[in-house]
C-alpha cells in the first residue's frame, strides 16, 4: 500500500476523493441554505457572496444543492458497485473453485452479458421500472459485475493450484473455509481496484441517466441532475453546468488516479 | 485450427440462446406497451382502436407463444417491423408488390454509428498507441504522469457537458465548425471533394468526444503491455546486441506489445455497435443509440429486440474473429496450450 | 510529418467553413417589399414515422402533413370554421345531416382533380376497422356519408352531434387515385405522399430532415416562400445552439431562453424576433378521486386554495402563462367570464382542512385523520416545467401539513402502469384546451374505464347532464352557456387544481416578414403562407442555387 502512495498522482487521487467524501459527509454543517429551500424571486442568479455557486432555476442555492448532491452521488456509486462486487465475486469464486460446468455456466453468461451494449440494457431496464434512485442502483450492478467475476475466477484458478491452498486443502479445510480464508483475501488487491475504478464509471454513468431524465428522483439533487438542469442554459447560467460538471470531472478522476496508482503498486510485475 | 473454430462456433450457440432470453424478458419488464404511446394522450383516441391495436400485434397471445414467435424470428434474421415508425422493417430492406422498397431501420443507423464508432476508435489508437509508449518509456517519469493525468481527466469528463461547450465555442461562437446533423444542407450540390470534407467537418466533434473517454482505457493498456515486454529477455537480448533503442522499441517491443490488442477489439465491438446515446442525441445523429433510445420511449418491442439481438450477434462475431485472429498470431492458443 | 499532415487537415476543414452571417450592415429592422421565394428552415425534436396523419398520430407527423394535406374546414385567426376545400356547408333542419360544398376546379399536386370521392375514401378509410387509427370514433357517429356528384360530401348523424363541424376541420382528405387498393397501414405513401396543400414532399433523409416544396397546383392558391426545411434535432440544447449561430429560423422557446438569454445577447435581439401567443394546453393536477381523502370536495378545495398560482407562473413560466379557471383557451367565447381561479389563501385551506377533520393532533407538522397522516404522492411525466411545479406544489402543501412525495416517470410507464390502472393518487399533467368545447371524454362518468380520459374518475351527474347537452345542441349561444354553466360546477368541484396555462414562446428571424403581430388568437402561424423573405436578407448558401 505504501508503494501506491509513493506515486504523486494516486495522492492527488486520494486527497480529491478523501475531500469529496468530507464535504458530502459534513453537507448538513457546511450548507449555507437547505437544498430545497425554493425562492422565486431569487431565479438564475450568478455566484455571489451569498452563493458561491449561484441559484437554479427554482432560485435554490447551487452550492448546497451541490454538497447534498455529492451525498447522492456518490451513494449510487458505492452502492451499485457494491452491488456489482459482490455478485461479481460470489459467481467468480463459484466458477474459478469449482470450475468444471459450474466454470462454464458462469462464464457464459459471463459472455452472454458483456455481448448486449451495457448502456443499452441499463437504458430499457430503467426507463421500463421507475428511475428511483434504488433502481439506478440495482441496474447499475446487475449489469457491470463481468468484469469482476472475470478477475476472480482468474485468481482463484491460479490460486487453487499454489502450495498454501493446497496443503489447506489435505489438511481437510472446508469448501466455505478455503474459500473465505484461504482464496478470497488473497485475490482482494484486484478487487479493490476494480471497486475504485468502478465506482469512478458509475458516477459517470448516473450523469449520463440524468442527462436522458432517468435519473434521480426530484427534488433530490445529484450532481448529474443539476448539470442536466443546467445544460440549456450552458452559455448563460454556465455556473448551473460548471460546478457540477467540475465535481463530477473531480471525483472521476480522484478514483482513476488511486486505483490506477493502487493497480501499478500493486502489480508484481512493475517492481523488479 | 478447423477444431478449435468448430469449437467455438458450437458455443455461440448457448450465448444466442441467452441472449434471445435476455432480450425478451427486458421487454416483459417493461409494464406499458406500444398502445399506451402510440395513441398518446389525444382525447379524441378511443379504447376500441386501443384493443384494436393490441390484437393486431399479438399482444394478447400468452407470453411463451411471443417466446416461440421471437426464438423464430431470431433463427430467420426477421425482426419484423417497426410499431412506431409506420411499419418499417426493423432490420433489412424489404419489397412490396408494387415494387416499392422500405429500408430497415438497422440498415439506415448501423452505417452511421460504425463510421463514427470505427474513426473514433482509429483516433483513439492513433493517439494512445504513440502516448501509451511514451509513458511506458518513461514510467514514472514526468511524462508518464502527465500523459496519465491527460487521459484521465478525458475519461472523468461528463461527455455531454464538454459536447455542447465545443459546440457552443467551435460552432457559434468562433463558426467553425457545425453544430449538429451529418451533412450541411446543400450536401447533395456540392462536388465529391467538397462533399466529403463537409461530412468530415460534421464527424470532428461527434468522433473527438467518443474517442476521448476511450482514451485512458487503451493508453494503459498500451503502457502496460509494453512495460512488460520491455522486461522480457529477448529485449535484453536485442539491447545487449547493440540494436538502436528505436530499433528495439518500435520493432521488437512494440509488435508483441500490441498482440493483446487484438482481444480488446473484439471487446470493444459492443460499443462500436452501441452507439451513444448522448452524443447522437446531441449532435443529432441518426445512429443505434438515437434509434434504441426512441424505440424504448415508444416501446417499440421488435426495434429494441432488434437492435439488442443484432448488436449482440454482431459482438459475437467480432469476439469469434478477435480470437481466430489471436490463434493465428499466437499458435500456443491454436494448439489447445492456453485458453 | 505526421503532424504537418494533421495540421493541413485542420486547414481544409477550418477553410471550407464559410459561415455566412449576415453583413453587419444589413438593416433588419427596415421594410422590404413583399416577394416570393427562399427557404424557410426549422428544426423539430422528433422524426415523423409516417406522413398520413390518421396513422401516424405524434406531433411532428402532423405539423409536416397539415402542409400537405388539406381539410374541408379550418379555424380562421380568430378561431371561426371556414371553408378549406369546401367553399360552404349547411345543416339540415333536423340537425343531423351536414352537406359540404367543395371549391370548384380543386387538383392533388400530380394534377388529378380532387373531387367528393376523395373525401368519402378518406372517411371510408378512417372508419374501416382495418385501419389502425386512433382518431375513429368522431367519424364513426356518421351513419350515412355520400358523394352525390363531384363537389358534394354529405354525411348524416344519428342524432345532432355539435362537434361534427370540428372533426371535419382536423380530417385531413387524402388522394382515392393513388391509395385506393393499398394497405394503408403499410403502404409507402406514408414516406412520400401526394398531396394538394401549399407544399409537396421534396426530399425526407430519414435522421436528417424533411425539406417540402411550392405545390404549383396547390387548392389555396401559392404560399410565398419557396421551400420549407425541417431538421430532425432531437436535443433541446443543441437546438438552441442551432438558431444562435443562425442556422435554423424558427425555434420554439422556454421560458428562462425567452425572457433571460436572448435578452441578454445583443447579437440574438438583433437577428431575431420574439413572440408570444396563448398556448394550446393548461397544465393541472388532479386527484383521484376514487382514493380517500380526495373524494372529499373540501380537501380538494383546500389544497387548491393552498396553492399559489402565480408563484407558478412567476416560477416555472418567468411570468409567461397565465392561470385559468376553467378548461378553455383563454379569451374565446367558450371561457366564462364571470369564474375566477381560487385565490390563494393558506388560511382557508387549513379551515376547510379541519372541516373536513384534518388536524396536526400528533403534532409531527403534519395534518392526520383517525391517525392517518395527510400524505400523497403526485405523479407526472418528464417535464421540465411539470416537474418543476410540483416542486414548489410540495413546498406549499408543506407549509398548511401535506407531505407530498413526487416521482416522475416516463411517459410510456406513466401512462401504462399508472394512469390506466388508476395506481395514482395526483397526477401532474396538461390537456389540450381543444377549439370544439366538447370534453365529454375528459370529465364525463361514462369515460372512467381503464384507458379512457376521465382516469381521475370524476362523476358528478349535473355535469354529465350538461355534458350530453352541450354535444346535442347547434345553436352557438346555446351552447356557450351549457359550457359555461359546465366549467362553474367544474371549478366549484375543483376534480383538478388549474395551474397555469403557458404561451408559445416562439423565435423567428428577423428575416422573416409577413407574421401577424401581436399574435392573433390563432397564434402567428396562421398565416404562415404569406410569410416571406427578402431577397436582401436570405441565406446565401441556399438561394445562390
Amino acid at each position: 500500500m505504501k508503494r501506491a502512495f509513493a506515486n504523486p498522482l494516486a495522492r492527488l487521487g486520494l486527497a480529491l476523493i478523501a475531500s469529496i467524501l468530507l464535504l458530502a459527509l459534513l453537507a448538513p454543517v457546511i450548507a449555507p441554505y437547505d437544498p430545497d429551500a425554493i425562492n422565486v424571486k431569487s431565479i438564475l442568479l450568478p455566484p455571489s457572496a451569498e452563493h458561491w455557486m449561484g441559484t437554479d432555476g427554482l432560485g435554490r442555492d447551487v452550492f448546497s444543492r451541490m454538497l447534498f448532491g455529492a451525498r447522492i452521488s456518490l451513494l449510487v456509486g458505492f452502492v451499485a458497485v457494491g452491488i456489482a462486487t459482490v455478485i461479481g465475486v460470489v459467481l467468480g469464486a463459484f466458477a474459478g473453485f469449482y470450475r468444471g460446468w459450474v466454470d462454464i455456466i458462469i462464464m457464459r453468461l459471463v459472455d452472454v452479458m458483456l455481448s448486449i451494449p451495457t448502456f443499452f440494457l441499463i437504458l430499457a431496464v430503467i426507463a421500463f421500472l421507475d428511475p428511483s434512485i434504488w433502481n439506478i442502483m440495482v441496474v447499475i450492478g446487475l449489469t457491470s459485475w463481468m468484469g469482476v467475476a472475470r478477475l476472480v475466477r482468474a485468481e482463484f484458478l491460479s490460486l487453487r493450484e499454489r502450495e498454501f491452498v493446497l496443503s489447506a486443502q489435505t489438511l481437510g479445510a472446508s469448501e466455505v473455509r478455503l474459500i473465505f480464508r484461504h482464496l478470497l483475501p488473497n485475490s482482494l488487491t484486484p478487487i479493490i481496484v476494480s471497486f475504485v475504478l468502478g465506482v469512478a464509471s458509475a458516477v459517470l454513468l448516473e450523469s449520463g441517466l440524468s442527462f436522458l431524465g432517468l435519473g434521480v428522483q426530484p427534488p433530490q439533487a445529484s450532481w448529474g441532475n443539476i448539470l442536466t438542469d443546467g445544460k440549456e442554459y450552458i452559455q448563460f447560467a454556465w455556473w448551473l453546468s460548471f460546478f457540477p460538471g467540475l465535481a463530477i470531472l473531480l471525483t472521476v478522476l480522484g478514483y482513476n488516479l488511486l486505483g490506477e496508482g493502487l493497480r501499478d503498486a500493486l502489480d508484481p510485475r512493475k517492481h523488479p | 485450427m478447423t477444431r478449435y473454430l468448430l469449437k467455438r462456433l458450437f458455443w455461440m450457440v448457448p450465448l444466442l440462446i441467452g441472449i434471445s432470453l435476455i432480450s425478451f424478458f427486458i421487454m416483459h419488464l417493461a409494464p406499458g406497451d406500444i398502445t399506451t404511446t402510440e395513441a398518446g394522450f389525444n382525447p379524441k383516441a378511443s379504447e376500441e382502436s386501443r384493443q384494436k391495436l393490441r390484437k393486431l400485434y399479438h399482444l394478447d397471445e400468452p407470453i411463451l407463444v411471443q417466446y416461440g414467435y421471437w426464438l423464430k424470428r431470431m433463427a430467420t434474421l426477421d425482426f419484423g417491423t417497426s410499431f412506431a415508425s409506420h411499419q418499417r422493417p426493423v432490420f433489412w430492406e424489404r419489397r412490396d408488390a408494387q415494387g416499392n422498397v422500405q429500408k430497415g431501420l438497422i440498415q439506415e443507423a448501423l452505417p452511421v454509428t460504425l463510421l463514427i464508432n470505427v474513426l473514433s476508435l482509429v483516433l483513439i489508437f492513433v493517439v494512445a498507441l504513440p502516448l501509451g509508449v511514451i509513458a511506458a518509456l518513461h514510467q514514472n517519469g514526468p511524462p508518464d504522469r502527465i500523459i496519465t493525468l491527460f487521459v484521465f481527466v478525458g475519461f472523468a469528463i461528463p461527455g455531454f457537458w464538454l459536447a455542447l461547450m465545443l459546440m457552443y465555442w467551435l460552432g457559434v461562437v468562433h463558426g467553425w465548425l457545425p453544430i449538429s446533423g451529418l451533412h450541411s444542407l446543400d450536401h447533395d450540390k456540392l462536388g465529391g471533394l467538397a462533399q466529403l470534407v463537409d461530412t468530415a467537418r460534421h464527424l470532428v466533434l461527434p468522433v473527438f468526444i467518443s474517442a476521448l473517454g476511450g482514451l485512458a482505457g487503451i493508453s494503459l493498456f498500451v503502457k502496460n503491455g509494453m512495460l512488460d515486454v520491455l522486461r522480457q529477455d529477448y529485449i535484453t537480448t536485442a539491447r545487449a546486441k547493440g540494436l538502436p533503442e528505436k530499433t528495439v522499441v518500435y520493432r521488437h517491443a512494440l509488435r508483441n506489445a500490441l498482440l493483446p490488442l487484438i482481444t480488446l477489439l473484439g471487446l470493444s465491438i459492443p460499443g462500436l455497435i452501441g452507439g451513444s446515446v448522448i452524443a447522437e442525441s446531441l449532435f443529432a445523429i441518426p445512429g443505434m443509440g438515437k434509434l434504441f433510445y426512441d424505440a424504448v420511449l415508444m416501446r417499440d418491442f421488435p426495434v429494441i429486440m432488434g437492435i439488442l439481438t443484432i448488436g449482440a450477434v454482431l459482438t459475437l462475431i467480432g469476439n469469434l474473429l478477435a480470437d481466430i485472429a489471436y490463434a493465428w498470431a499466437d499458435p500456443r492458443v491454436r494448439r489447445g496450450v492456453v485458453h | 510529418m505526421r503532424h504537418i499532415f494533421g495540421l493541413g487537415v485542420l486547414v481544409v476543414l477550418l477553410a471550407a467553413c464559410e459561415r455566412n452571417p449576415l453583413p453587419p450592415s444589413t438593416d433588419l429592422e427596415a421594410s422590404y417589399p413583399v416577394e416570393s421565394g427562399g427557404t424557410l428552415i426549422d428544426a423539430m425534436a422528433g422524426e415523423p414515422s409516417g406522413l398520413i396523419p390518421m396513422i401516424a398520430g405524434e406531433s411532428a407527423a402532423s405539423a409536416i402533413a397539415s402542409r400537405i394535406f388539406n381539410t374541408l374546414l379550418r379555424y380562421d385567426r380568430n378561431l371561426e370554421l371556414e371553408g378549406e376545400l369546401a367553399q360552404s356547408w349547411s345543416i339540415s333542419r333536423d340537425q343531423r345531416t351536414i352537406t359540404f360544398t367543395l371549391k370548384p376546379g380543386l387538383k392533388w399536386e400530380d394534377g388529378a382533380p380532387l373531387t367528393s370521392a376523395d373525401v368519402l375514401f378518406t372517411w371510408e378509410l378512417v372508419t374501416d376497422d382495418r385501419t389502425r387509427t386512433p382518431y375513429a370514433s368522431d367519424y364513426k357517429l356518421v351513419t350515412k356519408a355520400e358523394a352525390p356528384d363531384a363537389r358534394t360530401f354529405r354525411v348524416t348523424y344519428a342524432q345532432p352531434y355539435a362537434p361534427a363541424l370540428d372533426s371535419w376541420a382536423s380530417l385531413q382528405i387524402l388522394p382515392k387515385h393513388i391509395l385506393q387498393g393499398q394497405d394503408i397501414n403499410t403502404t409507402t405513401f406514408a414516406r412520400k405522399p401526394i398531396g394538394s396543400h401549399y407544399y409537396r414532399l421534396e426530399e425526407w433523409k430519414t435522421g436528417e430532415r424533411i425539406s417540402l416544396v411550392r405545390n404549383p397546383n396547390a387548392t389555396q392558391g401559392p404560399p410565398r416562400i419557396d421551400r420549407l426545411i425541417s431538421r430532425f434535432i432531437p436535443d433541446p440544447a443543441s437546438q438552441f445552439l442551432e438558431l444562435m449561430a443562425d442556422n435554423i429560423d424558427i425555434m420554439n422557446l422556454n421560458p428562462i431562453q425567452y425572457a433571460r438569454i436572448i435578452p441578454a445577447r445583443p447579437e440574438m435581439k438583433r437577428n431575431i424576433a420574439l413572440y408570444k401567443e396563448l398556448g394550446n394546453g393548461y397544465t393541472y393536477l388532479g386527484f383521484n378521486l376514487k382514493r380517500v381523502p380526495f373524494d372529499d370536495v373540501r380537501v380538494r378545495q383546500a389544497i387548491n386554495y393552498a396553492i399559489d398560482k402565480q408563484e407558478l407562473i412567476d416560477g416555472v413560466l418567468l411570468g409567461l402563462g397565465e392561470p385559468v379557471a376553467a378548461p378553455y383557451k383563454p379569451g374565446t367565447r367558450w371561457v366564462n367570464p364571470e369564474l375566477e381561479p381560487y385565490p390563494y389563501d393558506p388560511r382557508k385551506a387549513r379551515l376547510l382542512l379541519k372541516a373536513a377533520g384534518f388536524e396536526d393532533h400528533d403534532d409531527d407538522g403534519i395534518l392526520d385523520r383517525a391517525g392517518k397522516p395527510l400524505r400523497f404522492e403526485i405523479i407526472t411525466n418528464q417535464n421540465k416545467q411539470r416537474e418543476m411545479s410540483a416542486v414548489l406544489i410540495q413546498r406549499r402543501l408543506k407549509d398548511i401539513g401535506i407531505e407530498v412525495h413526487i416521482r416522475v416517470l416516463e411517459w410510456a410507464s406513466f401512462l401504462g402502469r399508472y394512469i390506466k390502472t388508476g395506481d395514482f393518487d395526483a397526477v401532474i399533467l396538461g390537456w389540450g384546451l381543444s377549439l370544439d368545447p366538447d370534453q365529454y371524454n375528459i370529465w364525463h362518468s361514462s369515460q372512467t374505464k381503464p384507458g379512457q380520459f376521465n382516469f381521475i374518475g370524476y362523476h358528478n351527474p349535473m355535469v354529465d347532464k350538461l355534458l350530453e347537452q352541450g354535444r346535442l345542441e347547434m345553436d352557438p349561444d346555446k351552447r356557450m352557456k351549457i359550457y359555461h354553466t359546465f366549467s362553474r360546477l367544474l371549478l366549484e368541484d375543483s376534480p383538478v387544481v388549474y395551474l397555469y396555462a403557458g404561451y408559445g414562446l416562439p423565435a423567428i428571424h428577423k428575416r422573416v416578414r409577413g407574421i401577424d403581430s401581436p399574435a392573433p388568437p390563432a397564434g402567428i402561424g396562421w398565416n404562415a403562407q404569406d410569410w416571406y423573405l427578402p431577397s436582401p436578407l436570405r441565406r446565401t448558401e441556399i438561394s445562390a442555387q
